[in-house]
């Protein structure tokens, strides 16, 4: 079966005045429906420009994807003039931001807002859209949707802006929901509920999730596949249970090891990744990990390694990746640190 | 109060200040307008104003006399303030009372007409140049900067030479001044609009760039205009008044508050009241307008919670 959405060596490019920056550079992956992909990454590692350019929302000129395909249910997204792009986007795509806050527009209700998409792709009249944003918002779990239809914006609390958000983007029941770090802005009982609520519609609905987080609790409980991005690159991916249990880069180990763990043990402090995340202008020679990887050898700043096949459908990024001996935990253990 | 009662109570609330999509909005900045007290003196003015103009020509000629009869009787020009002349005679026998009533006709129509059409050419531009960036950007504000350079009452005063003194050219030329500014600040407001998540969700939904610009940019970004326009009319009228004062603008015998303040000047020590009174009207006006704007920049601040 074709997988829904496809992804070929997708890379965008910035044209800066200090140089070009390559927010993300050479992505594959492939979505089947109904399944959950988590992009898991630092802070600039081009998990939400992955996201934009999957939709064409790179701003022109200063942004431009420069390589790659993009299929969705096989015809070229990147092929697509404007109108034909619109057409997918918010409905057979669409989107979540990370700030619920700002997501939404002042100015309107909110069953308004939730029924805009209606009007536009399903060419429901004002009152037909808002009639079914009310049963979205009861499907959502906001309580009296039909008083809180008539709410504006400012008049909902973060988690439930989150949830208007998520109504307004299942409106039109999308093949594919991309959520941005959809619960970074919330706090964490707020997190679970939202995250709960998503499963729960993924299941009703059997829409394909494209979650983007740095959040590796979230990926554990939603995820199917897993992709790690750092300086625009994908440093590894794969099924979710063979990521977190053989994953084959250092890299990945590290975000592991950065995480608190209830089961921890004397010698049970976090290690932090050392160093900073690279600027994506000058990014570090050969493998961009090298200069904060704890086993970093001399081919490392030399070549760009390749990705490698690890476990089935499970690729890392690494020149030892799946090398024997070349397993997390091996530094701690008197590795070799360059 | 159960929170179904709350929720009943706060539906209901809203139904009362406004049935239809924005006006709530607009209800909660009337009701922040409400409690600024001079913002309310001025709206109060203004409103004073508006109501003597528009009723004049029923009220006023019966009771103090047409503002454009002239009578040359002895006695007659250069009453001071009484009973039958509430704000004296000018030299030429006519009421300066009914005189300053129907310049204010004047002053407003130049003020409102005059800023119109500075809004009209201003939120075009601004919001093409905002919205699209690059060269149309570049191209709208180096205009701008062109008009900012001149200094404005020359700039003013030389349209004026080319289309002709008279009360249409008055606002054309206040007008066509006016919009840089507007440009600017709808420019402006429109760029940091932009950036909010809700228009990037927009696109994300599939919305046309003049969907977004029409219906999640401009109703964000038109509470600087708003404020900024109303302002504006107090400019134009004080320019009005300065370019007939100089004789450049509204042309005698129609009554314009700067024109009877120029005609006034010879006599300001012998009748004083021929130039307290056009100057009181230019005063009060112009202040009503500016406070009730500032008051709107308070009233309009959607992150201003009461």
């Amino acid at each position: 079966m074709a997988a829904l959405l496809e992804v070929r060596d997708l890379a965008t490019h910035f044209f800066t005045r200090d140089g070009v920056v390559k927010a993300v550079d050479g992505i594959s992956f492939s979505l089947d429906p109904g399944k959950t992909l988590a992009v898991v990454g630092e802070s600039g590692s081009g998990k939400s420009v992955t996201a934009l350019s999957i939709m064409r929302l790179i701003q022109e000129p200063a942004g431009r994807i420069v390589d790659g395909e993009v299929y969705f249910k096989g015809d070229s997204v990147l092929a697509m003039n404007e109108s034909q792009v619109r057409d997918l986007r918010g409905d057979r795509i669409a989107m979540i931001f990370q700030d619920p806050m700002t997501s939404l527009n002042p100015v309107f209700r909110v069953g308004r807002q939730i029924g805009e998409s209606l009007m536009l792709h399903r060419h429901l009249s004002r009152k037909d859209a808002f009639e079914r944003a009310i049963e979205l918002l009861d499907m959502v779990g906001i309580p009296h949707p039909r008083d809180r239809a008539r709410d504006y914006p400012h008049q909902f609390s973060g988690g439930m802006r989150q949830r208007a958000m998520i109504a307004m983007a299942l409106a039109c029941d999308p093949d594919i929901l991309i959520a941005d770090e959809p619960t970074t802005a919330l706090d964490v009982t707020i997190q679970a509920q939202i995250l709960e609520l998503m499963s729960e519609l993924q299941e009703r609905t059997g829409t394909a999730i494209i979650m983007i987080t740095h959040d590796l609790g979230i990926v554990a409980d939603m995820a199917d596949d897993v992709m790690v991005m750092y300086a625009g690159k994908q440093i590894e991916y794969g099924p979710a249970d063979s990521v977190f249990y053989r994953s084959g880069h250092p890299y990945t180990w590290g975000l592991l090891d950065s995480l608190p763990r209830h089961d921890v043990d004397e010698k049970g402090t976090l290690l932090p990744i050392t160093g900073q995340p690279p600027s994506l202008i000058n990014v570090p020679s050969g493998c961009a990990f090298h200069p904060r990887c704890r086993y970093a050898r001399e081919i490392c700043p030399r070549e760009v390694p390749a990705s490698r096949e690890v476990g089935e459908g499970h690729f890392a990024a690494c020149h030892f990746a799946g090398q024997d001996g070349f397993v997390r935990g091996a530094a701690q253990a008197g590795g070799e640190v360059a | 109060m159960s929170p179904a009662t709350r929720r009943a109570a706060s539906a209901l609330e809203i139904d009362e200040v406004a049935g239809s999509t924005t006006r709530t909005l607009w209800g909660d900045a009337f009701r922040r307008l409400r409690r600024n007290k001079l913002a309310i003196a001025g709206l109060v003015w203004i409103t004073i104003v508006v109501v003597l103009t528009i009723s004049a020509d029923i009220w006023v000629p019966p009771l103090f006399g047409d503002p454009l009869t002239v009578r040359t009787a002895p006695g007659e020009s250069l009453q001071a303030p009484s009973f039958t002349h509430p704000f004296g005679t000018d030299k030429l026998g006519r009421d300066v009372f009914s005189r300053v009533v129907y310049g204010a006709r004047v002053s407003l129509t130049v003020g409102i007409i005059a800023v119109s059409i500075s809004l009209v050419i201003g939120l075009i531009l601004g919001a093409l140049s905002g919205y699209y960036g690059g060269f149309i950007d570049a191209l709208v504000m180096r205009s701008a900067d062109v008009f900012f350079a001149f200094p404005y009452i020359l700039f003013a005063i030389a349209l004026i030479a080319v289309l002709g003194p008279s009360y249409r050219n008055v606002f054309i030329a206040i007008g066509i001044l006016g919009w840089p500014s507007i440009a600017r600040v709808f420019r402006s407001s429109i760029l940091s609009v932009k950036e909010n998540e809700y228009v990037d969700a927009a696109r994300a939904m599939g919305a046309s760039d003049l969907r977004i610009m029409f219906r999640h940019i401009m109703p964000n970004a038109v509470a600087p205009i708003i404020v900024y326009g109303t302002m504006s009319i107090g400019g134009a009228i004080i320019t009005e008044a300065a370019l007939s004062f100089l004789g450049m603008g509204v042309q005698p015998p129609t009554p314009s508050w700067g024109l009877m303040l120029s005609d006034a000047k010879s006599l300001m020590f012998r009748a004083p009241w021929l130039t307290i009174w056009p100057g009181f009207a230019i005063l009060t006006t112009v202040l009503a307008f500016v406070l009730m704007g500032d008051g709107m920049r308070d009233a309009l601040d959607v992150k201003m919670k009461d």
